[in-house]
C-alpha cells in the first residue's frame, strides 16, 4: 500500500514537462505504480489542455500543413530498448553506469540523465543510512525493494520520500532485505558517505 | 482563421476519423486549430520561431502517427494533444535519447477495463477544468499558468512574482483543490 506522494508543486511540474530528467525519472517510477497519482496527474494534464485551448494562435508557414503531410507514411519512432529488464519501468529503459561501493554496506549505481538534476540507484544493507543531501533544492526518492524509515515516517516499495523541511534523520535501511531505491537531486553535492563516493568517481 | 470555441468533443471525433480511416481532412481541421497553439506554447516556453514551428510540425505529426493510441476514455482531445507537445518539448531539450517516450504514457499502458461512464466524464472534465479556471482568483491561475506556460520551476516563480515559495505552492494547492472539487468525482 503506497502511504508517500510527491507534493502538488512536483506533479505539477512533471505535468508540465519542466522537471529535470533525474527528477521526473523518480518521479515517473513512483507514478507508474500509483493510482492516485496517476489521476492526479490526469487532472494536471487537463489543465494542460485547457490552457493550450485558450493560446492565442501563433500563425505557421503558410506550407506547414502541406509540409507535413508529405510526411504522412512516416513510421513513428521506436520506443528507446529495454536495458534493465529486472527494473520498474520508465528505469528499464534508462541507461546506468556501474555500482559502485561507498562506504560500509551501501552501493551506488548512477543514471544517465541531462539537465540541472543528477540520480541514481543506492543499495543500502538493513540497518545501515542511506545517503541525504544537504536542503538545498528538490531531492526525490522512490523505493523499489525493501524499506526505511525517517524522522517522517516509513517507506515501503513504491513510496515516494519528497523531505519537505530541515529535518535531518538519517533515512534507515530497515532491517530484513536491503533497500533499494532510485534518488535524484538537484543539491550541489551528498552529504557523508556517498558525498565522498561521488568526489571519488567525479560526479 | 480558426475558430476560438474549444470543442472538444468535435476534436476527440476528428482524431478518431483519422484512426479509423486516416481522413487527412480531419486532420487538416485538427491542425488549423492546434499547430498555431502549439506553436505559441512552445514559444513561450522560449524556443526560437524556427524551432517552435518545427516542434509543433513534430507534435502534429506524431497527432497523426499515434491516433489510434488516442482514448477519449482516458483524456479530451486537448489533453492528449497538451502531452504529445509537452513530449516533444523535452524531447527536444535532450541530444540522443528520446526520454519523453521514458514517462508513462497512459494511452500506451492500458491499465484494466475502462468503465463506461468514464468516456463521458473525461470528455467533460476539460470543459470543467475550463470552467473553473475561468472562476479562480487571478493571483491563482497566474501561478498555474506560469507553471504550464514559462518554463517556470518554482524557484523562478518565486522570483519573479516576489512572493515566497511557501506562498507559491500554497496558491498551487488551492487551485488544484479547487480544479478538483470542480471535477467532483471524475478523478
Ligand atoms: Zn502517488
Amino acid at each position: 500500500m503506497i502511504a508517500h506522494h510527491p507534493s502538488e508543486t512536483t506533479l505539477l511540474a512533471y505535468a508540465a514537462g519542466t522537471l529535470p530528467e533525474a527528477l521526473a525519472i523518480v518521479a515517473a517510477t513512483h507514478i507508474g505504480g500509483c493510482h492516485l497519482c496517476r489521476h492526479r496527474l490526469e487532472a494536471l494534464e487537463a489543465v494542460g489542455g485547457v490552457l493550450l485551448d485558450s493560446l492565442p494562435p501563433a500563425a505557421l508557414s503558410d506550407d506547414a500543413l502541406d509540409r507535413l503531410l508529405a510526411r504522412a507514411d512516416e513510421a513513428a519512432p521506436a520506443p528507446p530498448p529495454v536495458l534493465n529488464a529486472g527494473l520498474p519501468p520508465p528505469l528499464d529503459r534508462v541507461p546506468l553506469g556501474r555500482w559502485w561501493p561507498i562506504g560500509l554496506g551501501a552501493r551506488w549505481r548512477p543514471l544517465q540523465a541531462e539537465g540541472a538534476a543528477w540520480g541514481g540507484l543506492v543499495l543500502v544493507q538493513p540497518g545501515r543510512a542511506l545517503p541525504r543531501h544537504g536542503h538545498d533544492g528538490l531531492e526525490l526518492t522512490c523505493v523499489l525493494k525493501g524499506a526505511f524509515s525517517d524522522g517522517s515516517g516509513r517507506y515501503g516499495p513504491g513510496d515516494l520520500s519528497e523531505p519537505q523541511d530541515d529535518h535531518d534523520l538519517p533515512p534507515v535501511a530497515e532491517l530484513g532485505e536491503p533497500c533499494l531505491c532510485v534518488i535524484a537531486s538537484e543539491g550541489m553535492r551528498l552529504r557523508g558517505l556517498l558525498g565522498w563516493g561521488q568526489r571519488m568517481i567525479g560526479l | 482563421m480558426t475558430s476560438d470555441t474549444p470543442a472538444s468533443d468535435d476534436h476527440a471525433a476528428l482524431i478518431q476519423a483519422i484512426a479509423q480511416r486516416r481522413d487527412r481532412r480531419a486532420f487538416a481541421a485538427l491542425f488549423r486549430f492546434f499547430a498555431p497553439r502549439v506553436k505559441a506554447w512552445m514559444l513561450r516556453g522560449g524556443a526560437s520561431p524556427v524551432t517552435a514551428e518545427e516542434l509543433a510540425q513534430e507534435t502534429m505529426l506524431t497527432v497523426w502517427q499515434k491516433a489510434a493510441l488516442f482514448d477519449p476514455a482516458r483524456a479530451g482531445a486537448s489533453t492528449w494533444i497538451f502531452t504529445i507537445a509537452r513530449n516533444q518539448r523535452i524531447d527536444s531539450l535532450r541530444r540522443e535519447r528520446h526520454p519523453a517516450t521514458l514517462l508513462p504514457d497512459p494511452a500506451e499502458e492500458p491499465e484494466g477495463p475502462v468503465q463506461a461512464d468514464r468516456v463521458m466524464a473525461m470528455a467533460e472534465q476539460e470543459s470543467r477544468i475550463r470552467a473553473a479556471m475561468a472562476d479562480l482568483p487571478a493571483e491563482q491561475a497566474d501561478v498555474i499558468r506560469k507553471a504550464f506556460f514559462e518554463d517556470k520551476v518554482h524557484a523562478e516563480i518565486e522570483k519573479e512574482l516576489g512572493i515566497p515559495l511557501g506562498t507559491v505552492k500554497s496558491r498551487l494547492r488551492l487551485a488544484m483543490n479547487r480544479l478538483r472539487a470542480a471535477l467532483g468525482d471524475v478523478t
